[in-house]
């Protein structure tokens, strides 16, 4: 397999995982506004925070409201991170890499990014914007699908989906990050009434929260949340069983020479974190210094597979 | 409710359904019965279907203009061109006994010059062409086979006779579109398709495979073939993808390849370095090599020309093939035909007066306003003038150009180009088409079950280039004798 066809793959399944967790995102998000009661201190800026991407907003907006930031995320086309721009990068890529994917791959992509380039402006009304983040959705699911059963699991697969689990994992530990963020600061009274509905969308924003159900068998609490959505190794939105399968990729691919140790060190520490002893400080960190440590990972899948040493693509 | 024929003329050339306006030929017979059985709503919502199906398979060709590179969706005509297959058999043999003759003449022109040396044609003309590349003397690609894709354009006159326009040896498009155009009429006509004999065409990535495995200098293992493409912003990039995603090889582009000093071609792999059989290379001489050829070509592939030279590396089609894809050396075809084969040409030669000779020339100035005149290394339609088409200044200027430079130059008829009935705002109207069939040559010879009907889009237009406002219609070879 060409290196630079490894690298179109891993990044088409990195731009791809980013439109599906957008558009998750802001449909959550809706939900969640609608539950809450107005006044309650819970606003579309943090999903903009969650994206680390204020400046870039900042620039381009002057208010923080549903308007701006769903357009901004979900239709900006000068916004890199925005849902249409990851589309359409991820169309770039696999049009490069047609070769390897089954016919019905490249239409489920086109067909997705037509569907969005011909609906930027039906997000501005809540409901077809719901329309909109669907169809997106159901798309990426089945690009997923079609490529489980229609696609030997061979290296280019495996480089597919490494790609996904690096972004999801990386996805997983942002959404995390700005859970232990909202329960810092928002200790009023009146929003811990709130708190496990709070919990319940984190759980919903990764499609998560039967399982915890199943898992639990007991009321939505943070803590568990917390726990499930770190070290679960069953759930597939989990940091724990994302590293799993990005191990799994990475020990059936040739030449993987240093990378087994790096991952060692990965899995060591997602599992020595103890949601239940450190503070909410203390946690923010420990996900900061997560999502480094999967970027490195990422810079050395690079080196080691890729044509170009140092990856032009913001992580 | 108005039928889609109403006002259908088939007046001053060739139609290929149409006997006159009222009388479909033998052929197409049961294509006008079902068309005239659907009304316009019908036909209006095949024809959305069919730019729903392109859009979504992501059909595209890139234009390059002003505003940057445009990826536009291909132009597509739902109404189907049709031979019958009887003329078809005499067609293809001649398409093959042209390629033959054409690789024959290549061959000779790297090795022996028996034809130069016999006088059959001026050494002039072989060293003065652009496309002759000295590198390849002495060369002998297997089954000294050169050119092993080729496409031939051909077009009908008034009289109904099928003529070769010209025969395209370098790296020719088309074909990609041809397959696809199948696809779209099969989704958007099948009761049509189901009850009729179309001789099918999807075997040709398959026959492209076998043809370039057949060309790999070490047989002793599956040869590793791969395309070599300029990259995306190549005005074919869709159809290098296509062929190499059908056909189950790598698309490869310059930088994914390396000539080590062992004179063998490695691509970069992730498990290393692979090396490479056979090449399918759709980069233009020029930039194949910057050892070699343009030295600042960033397409190409360093020392790809040693490689090839030293027998390591089959590349399609060879280097040098283009010599014989030169509209003044076409002139000659039928003479090789006579000379290597010691046959006479089945699909003639459009009439052709060669700028370099002085009594053609003389002709060529005094007749200009009645033909077409083509520079001799040109392709995509561009630097053309059709005299009855032309103003008076831009043929002022076009005789000081071919004065300046008559080797550059040839001139033919204005033919009557046969027309074929497209869908224009809901109507019928005739519009001119031309087919270039593809043609494969390495152990065997292969042609095309028909080819890619260019259609002309614009009434009373004579250029069927996609670059220049054309389109395609699926083209149906129908076999009658079961009708």
């Amino acid at each position: 397999m060409l290196s630079r066809s490894a690298e179109r793959l891993y990044w088409l399944a990195r731009y791809l995982e980013r439109t599906e967790n957008i558009a998750r995102l802001v449909s959550v998000h809706m939900n969640l506004l609608l539950d809450l009661p107005r006044g309650v201190e819970m606003g579309w800026q943090q999903l903009i925070r969650i994206n680390a991407s204020e400046r870039d907003f900042n620039e381009r907006n002057k208010l923080v409201n549903e308007r701006n930031v769903t357009r901004f995320l979900l239709t900006d086309l000068s916004y890199p991170g925005s849902l249409i721009s990851s589309l359409s990068s991820a169309r770039e890529n696999i049009r490069t890499s047609r070769e390897l994917l089954p016919d019905e791959a490249w239409e489920q992509v086109n067909e997705m990014y037509l569907f969005a380039k011909n609906n930027l402006d039906a997000i501005a009304s809540r409901h077809s914007r719901v329309l909109f983040v669907n169809e997106i959705l159901k798309g990426c699911q089945r690009f997923t699908g079609l490529l489980s059963g229609y696609m030997s699991h061979n290296h280019p697969y495996r480089f597919i989906r490494l790609g996904r689990n690096l972004e999801r994992a990386d996805m997983t530990s942002r959404i995390l990050d700005l859970a232990s963020l909202l329960l810092a600061e928002s200790r009023s009274a009146e929003m811990r009434q709130y708190e496990t509905i709070l919990w319940m969308n984190i759980l919903k924003s990764l499609n998560a929260l039967l399982m915890y159900r199943l898992h639990f068998r007991s009321r939505v609490n943070g803590d568990d949340v917390l726990n499930f959505l770190l070290l679960d190794t069953n759930l597939p939105r989990s940091v724990a069983c994302c590293i799993v399968e990005i191990a799994d990729c990475i020990n059936r691919l040739p030449n993987h020479d240093l990378l087994p140790e790096k991952l060692m060190e990965l899995k060591t520490y997602v599992q020595a974190i103890d949601t239940r002893r450190a503070t909410q400080l203390q946690l923010r960190a420990i996900l900061d210094d997560l999502q480094n440590k999967l970027g490195e990972l990422h810079i050395q899948i690079t080196a080691n597979w890729f044509l170009s040493a140092v990856a032009e693509e913001p992580v | 409710m108005k039928s889609i024929w109403e006002k259908y003329k088939t007046e001053g050339a060739y139609d290929e359904l149409m006997h006159s306006e009222f009388q479909p030929r033998r052929v197409s017979h049961g294509l006008c019965q079902y068309l005239n059985s659907l009304n316009k709503n019908d036909i209006d919502k095949r024809k959305i279907a069919a730019e729903l199906a392109i859009m979504e398979m992501g059909i595209s060709f890139t234009i390059y203009s002003d505003e940057g590179n445009i990826d536009r969706a291909w132009p597509f005509d739902i109404i189907p061109r049709i031979i019958d297959a009887r003329e078809w058999r005499v067609i293809e043999k001649g398409l093959k006994q042209r390629l033959t003759a054409l690789n024959c003449f290549i061959n000779d022109v790297y090795g022996e010059q028996a034809f130069i040396k016999e006088g059959k044609i001026p050494g002039e003309i072989i060293n003065s062409s652009k496309n002759f590349r000295k590198e390849c003397v002495g060369m002998k690609p297997r089954h000294n086979a050169w050119a092993n894709i080729c496409g031939t354009d051909l077009v009908r006159d008034v009289d109904g006779v099928m003529y070769v326009l010209e025969d395209n040896l370098r790296v020719p498009s088309g074909v990609s579109y041809m397959l696809e155009n199948r696809v779209i009429t099969k989704r958007v006509f099948p009761e049509l398709l189901q009850d009729t004999d179309i001789l099918p065409i999807d075997d040709y990535p398959t026959q492209l495979h076998d043809m370039l495995s057949s060309i790999a200098y070490n047989q002793n293992h599956n040869p590793h073939v791969v395309v070599l493409t300029p990259g995306i912003y190549n005005s074919a990039y869709f159809e290098h993808a296509y062929l190499a995603q059908q056909m189950g090889a790598q698309l490869v582009e310059g930088s994914d390849l390396i000539v080590n000093d062992d004179d063998r071609v490695y691509m970069r792999t992730i498990e290393g370095l692979e090396q490479v059989d056979v090449i399918y290379r759709r980069i233009d001489d020029d930039f194949l090599d910057p050892e070699v050829f343009r030295k600042d070509s960033a397409l190409g592939v360093r020392g790809l020309m040693r490689a090839w030279k030293a027998g390591n590396v089959a590349l399609a089609n060879a280097p040098g093939a283009g010599v014989a894809d030169d509209k003044v050396v076409y002139a000659y075809v039928p003479e090789m035909i006579r000379y290597y084969l010691n046959e006479e040409p089945i699909i003639p030669n459009v009439p052709t007066y060669l700028c370099s000779n002085e009594d053609h020339l003389a002709y060529v100035l005094e007749h200009i306003a009645e033909l077409v005149i083509k520079p001799a290394n040109e392709s995509g339609g561009y630097g053309m003038l059709v005299g009855p088409h032309a103003l008076a200044k831009e043929i002022a200027a076009f005789r000081k150009v071919i004065q300046a430079n008559p080797r550059n130059y040839i001139a033919q008829p204005t033919l009557a180009i046969s027309t074929s009935p497209t869908l224009c705002k809901g109507r019928l109207e005739p519009r001119h088409i031309d087919l270039r069939p593809f043609i494969l040559q390495g152990a065997n010879t292969f042609v095309t079950a028909g080819g890619l009907t260019r259609v002309a889009l614009k009434k009373g237009s004579l250029v069927v280039n996609s670059s220049q406002g054309g389109g395609s219609k699926d083209t149906w070879i129908i076999n009658m004798e079961n009708a």
